[in-house]
């Protein structure tokens, strides 16, 4: 009791703490608009595994060692002999395809609640910054282990990168440091993913939540039209929606230690720079990318096939300056709800054959193959079928 | 005293003044000197070395192998392979041109498949089928004193 009025007054006496104490009152029990839902939480979700991602990636950090040498054994020896190194290396595997799960399920919101449009610009494209950003971070933290899947598809990842226009072979060489995958490029994607990248994400996720404060969450009202909340109207920020955020957060740990312990990532095979495994594949959310380049052949279709990929991003980013229109309610945003769902569905298409491309799939009491494009084969039930995957 | 806009005085317009030109001098001094640390720091995380690994390898254990057979080396860094048929040893870059996995040899079929996305190529390296946009680069193939050596062609 004595004791923490003799700190407070301690700095009372020093400094201007009224100011500070009245900023974090008015911050705290900001009245949100009334409609506020369970949908809103997603952003919450993704502050809370970026800390979780902070913290465990620190804490792996003691142990690895960014070597082609020493990488893989130092994952084995956090996984197999310090304590509960285990936990760590798969709260951050799992937290890594959370995270980016949780920041597009926010997009979505966002998205069709119309949330992007005027004066809430400029948040919404820092919103698809940090999103760009976290796929880079799953990027170059996939490598870190130096296990055959991660070099392999760090090989196809950068050379698909090489395929940018005009800028392309300059781009490769320069990611790898060098023309091939060597320690070069782990040295190279370790200090992206443990150093540049956690700054930048924090200063772009710094910059999102002011702005997100400084026009508060959107009405479905239209633009222009949003009404001010009236005093002691609203939901309050704190205690009402932070509860439903704890709710939602303590489900989302528990997720994550689950998952961890009933579905661990295996560390498999060290990279092996001369041989290639069969039917490597990306991460899920790099799925529909790897799909959709197949489709593209000839001389050109890398190319072609790299741009086309790289487009609904630029789409993104720019979105809230080529949807101009007014509304804010989905039902009277047929086109703008339209091409989400359109693009949502496209992914979900082109991810799921990309996740049974090469592989041979029992439907119905019926084994098909299904080819690299994704077209089914139907399979006679002879015991060695003739697979032309297999060679 | 004079109203002045960016360094120059309003009525006498093109006359600069003393204030605006130093103004004008501490921009470009300060412009320079941030060039002078970045161009260092940009040129700093170009990679300085090539490759690594020498670009003349032997081909190890080359009179072990059969004809058809095929084996992988490292040339400059980068994956080769080698295949020896009756009239000797040919050699390809391993590196798949579609999306850079390595191709491997199917010696029942004599050509070359990569198992990222499916592309074929014949024996000389030709594009077959698959979505790879162009053939495999040929290397060089030296026989010194029984032993065999492959560079880049
Ligand atoms: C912010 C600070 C972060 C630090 C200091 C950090 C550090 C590390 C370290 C040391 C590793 C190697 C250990 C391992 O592979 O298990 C790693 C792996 C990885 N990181 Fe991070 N990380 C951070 C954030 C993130 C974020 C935000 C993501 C993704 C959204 C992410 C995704 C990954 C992935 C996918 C792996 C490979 C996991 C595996 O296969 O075990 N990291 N990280
Ligand atoms: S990398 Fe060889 S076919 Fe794609």
């Amino acid at each position: 009791m004595g004791l923490s009025r003799r700190i407070n007054s301690f700095f009372d006496d020093r400094f201007d703490t009224e100011t500070a104490r009245r900023f974090i009152d008015k911050q705290a029990h900001k009245r949100l608009p009334p409609h506020i839902s369970w949908f809103h939480v997603f952003g919450s979700l993704a502050l809370l595994l970026f800390v979780s991602q902070t913290i465990t990636g620190i804490l792996l950090l003691i142990y690895y060692r960014p070597t082609p040498e020493a990488a893989y054994s130092s994952i084995q020896y956090i996984t197999t002999e310090v304590h509960f190194g285990w936990l760590y290396r798969q709260i951050h595997a799992w937290g890594a395809t959370l995270m980016i799960l949780v920041v597009v399920l926010h997009m979505v919101r966002t998205y069709f609640s119309g949330a992007y449009k005027k004066p809430r610009e400029l948040t919404w494209v820092t919103g698809v910054l940090i999103f760009i950003l976290t796929i880079i971070f799953g990027f170059t933290g996939y490598l870190l282990p130096w296990n055959q899947i991660a070099f392999w598809a760090t090989t196809i990842g950068t050379e698909s990168a090489g395929k940018v226009p005009f800028i392309g072979e300059w781009l490769l060489y320069f990611l790898r440091g060098g023309e091939v995958v060597t320690g070069e490029t782990l040295s190279r994607f370790f200090v992206v993913h443990v150093i540049i990248l956690p700054w930048i994400l924090t200063g772009l996720i710094a910059v999102h939540l002011v702005l997100m404060r400084l026009s508060n969450l959107a009405t479905l009202e239209p633009v222009g039209e949003e009404k001010p909340i009236p005093p002691g109207h609203g939901i309050p920020f704190f205690p009402v929606h932070v509860a439903k955020e704890a709710v939602v957060a303590i489900l989302l740990l528990a997720g994550l230690v689950t998952l961890s312990i009933l579905s661990p990532w295996e560390i498999g095979e060290p990279a092996n720079p001369l041989v290639t495994p069969a039917h490597i594949k990306p991460e899920w959310y790099f799925l529909p990318s790897y799909q959709l380049l197949k489709y593209f052949e000839g001389p050109y279709g890398a190319v072609v096939g790299i741009v086309a990929c790289s487009l609904p991003f630029g789409l993104l980013l720019f979105w809230p300056f080529l949807d101009r229109g007014k509304e804010r309610h989905p039902r009277k945003r047929p086109w703008a709800v339209g091409i989400g769902l359109f693009g949502l569905m496209a992914a979900l298409f082109l991810g799921i054959l990309g996740h049974f491309s090469g592989t041979d799939v029992t439907l119905l009491g019926r084994r098909y193959h299904i080819d690299l494009l994704g077209r089914p084969e139907r399979l006679m039930d002879e015991p060695t079928s003739h697979n032309p995957v297999e060679h | 005293m004079k109203p002045q806009v960016d360094g120059f005085d309003k009525v006498g317009s093109a006359r600069p003044t003393r204030r605006g030109f130093l103004d004008w001098l501490i921009s470009l001094c300060s412009l320079l000197a941030g060039l002078a640390m970045t161009i260092p720091g940009l040129m700093y995380l170009w990679p300085a070395a090539r490759g690594g690994g020498s670009d003349n390898m032997e081909v190890e254990g080359a009179d072990r192998m059969a004809p058809g057979q095929s084996r992988m080396v490292q040339v400059g860094g980068k994956a080769v392979i080698v295949i020896r048929d009756r009239k000797g040893f040919r050699a390809y870059s391993a590196i798949c041109t579609h999306l850079g996995c390595l191709v491997t040899w199917e010696q029942a079929k004599e050509q070359f498949f990569c198992p990222c996305h499916a592309a074929v190529f014949d024996a000389q390296g030709r594009v077959v089928s698959g979505p790879a946009p162009a053939p495999l680069p040929a290397y060089k193939i030296k026989e010194v004193g029984g032993r065999i050596y492959v560079s880049p062609a």
